[in-house]
């Protein structure tokens, strides 16, 4: 791995962290276990659109992992894993799909992968089957959250796509 | 296709938590193996049930007919906010401590046999 490239992802995993820790501050919409914004995932998409999945797993990790040291909670860890690793998977099926234009596609169904990981690991780790209920209600957020995340790297993707690209050296 | 999912998960989540009551009896899960059994229906005085496991405290309160986590030292505080649960089939969760209370019309309907 290049000087280089790893320098680019540390950039890229500062600006997922930062962007996770400020929006710990804002409060949860519902009280609905595992519903987020998501912002960070912004972050995600636009490596994965721009870099390739091995940069974007690289970011995924770094950020999930850290992102738990710093918040304080290390028992988010498994969830956020668990649907963090689906959604990117997805996310790599889906985009030989999709063009630049539709990475909002990509990301609502990344989300939704995301929210499924997350209450399959959650039913594992407490055994209790009757967490699925949760699933309706944190796909619809997620669904909605997907669009605007995936809006977001979309835009970014647009305007940072070059610059990123190039720093693949060459 | 998107649409049809969201339109579903729309649908499943109003009928999940605005079905009429799923039982009387609730039941407080810790790791997945019932920990307490409350009768809801025959509650005279509220009662405080503490879990505590190493995870952490679950504070919680049964009332006649519903019942809610008063407070927990969980980083998230999902449970809490959660407020009270009486009628809906969507189980308070505290992931943080894998303490999940949810409602079950089992046993009432074995005592109403009894």
């Amino acid at each position: 791995m290049s000087i280089r490239r790893i320098a680019r992802d540390a950039v890229l995993t500062a600006a997922a962290l930062t962007i996770f820790i400020v929006e710990l501050q804002i409060p949860a919409p519902a009280p609905i276990p595992g519903v987020k914004l998501g912002l960070a995932n912004i972050v995600t998409l636009v490596a994965l659109f721009t870099l390739g999945p091995w940069d974007a797993l690289a970011v995924l990790l770094c950020r999930v992992t850290l992102g738990a040291v710093f918040a304080g909670n290390m028992t988010a860890l498994l969830y956020s894993l668990t649907g963090g690793l689906l959604a990117l998977a997805v996310t790599v099926l889906t985009r030989k799909l999709l063009t630049e234009r539709q990475i909002w596609v990509a990301s609502v169904f990344a989300a939704m992968a995301h929210n499924l990981g997350q209450i399959l690991a959650a039913v594992l780790v407490t055994s209790t089957p009757a967490l699925f209920a949760w699933l309706p209600p944190l796909l619809v957020s997620g669904i909605v959250t997907g669009v605007f995340t995936g809006l977001a790297a979309q835009f970014a993707v647009g305007r940072l796509g070059k610059i990123l690209r190039e720093s693949n050296g060459k | 296709m998107i649409a049809v999912i969201l339109l579903l998960s729309v649908a499943a989540s109003l009928f999940l938590f605005l079905r009429p009551a799923a039982g009387n009896t609730a039941e407080i899960y810790v790791d997945g193996a019932l920990y307490r059994r409350v009768e809801l229906g025959k509650i005279t005085a509220p009662e405080r049930i503490e879990v505590r496991t190493e995870r952490g405290v679950n504070v919680i309160l049964a009332e006649l007919g519903r019942i809610r986590v008063e407070s927990a030292d969980c980083p998230d505080q999902v449970c809490v906010e959660a407020g009270w649960l009486e009628a809906s089939a969507a189980p308070i969760v505290c992931l943080p401590h894998r303490v999940v209370i949810k409602l079950t019309g089992e046993t009432s309907l074995d005592a109403e046999a009894g």
